[in-house]
């Protein structure tokens, strides 16, 4: 897959996973892994996942409108920046968010988060 | 510096060069650099110096709204991503934007 690819891949899967079960988000960070939550930092898969179960809402929907991705270092590492509106249950209108991922290769093939910074859109 | 105050810094110069001439931004990038520009790809200083000064407006202002950090990584940079607003000149409403950077010591 060439890495246009790869990132929408990415993007599918995290969000998807996250709408349906964020405790399971896990899986895609590790004990280095930086998150920045609007201005909030966190580091640590644990962490990430108890602040991101800790959101104050029940149901949520991504819905992205755009991915770009640039390579990152001679790592392999990918670089993934998306922006797209969030539909809480029981909100008439939906957020508007911009995110950006730096992932990093696994031993298995896959990636991982190491980067993760979340930022809401105010109009 | 810290890394949060390095940042702030980079993007204080960044905008305020882009904002002043943004011819003069090619010494931040180098043959390696990628720029992508709302969807477009472009590599290298010059070929994003020639992105940048062919948008089409003379004068802009951006006001930067958050600043975030983090390291990234082994090779030693840093992760940067800007939200804020661009005012063109001679427009009514100021656009918003997002802007993710990697920056690299050299």
């Amino acid at each position: 897959m060439d890495p246009d690819q790869l990132s929408r891949a990415f993007v599918e899967h995290y969000y998807s996973a996250f709408d349906a079960n964020r405790a399971g988000l896990g899986i895609l960070y590790q004990d280095e892994s930086m998150l920045t939550f609007e201005g909030q930092k966190i580091q640590g898969s644990q962490n990430i996942v108890a602040k991101l179960t800790s959101l104050p809402f029940q149901q949520c929907q991504h819905s992205i409108t755009t991915v770009d991705c640039q390579p990152s270092g001679p790592a392999g590492g990918m670089l993934v920046f998306v922006s797209g509106n969030l539909q809480l249950a029981g909100e008439q209108h939906a957020l508007k968010f911009s995110q950006m991922f730096h992932l990093m290769p696994t031993p298995q093939g896959s990636f991982y988060v190491l980067n993760d910074i979340f930022r809401l859109n105010y109009a």
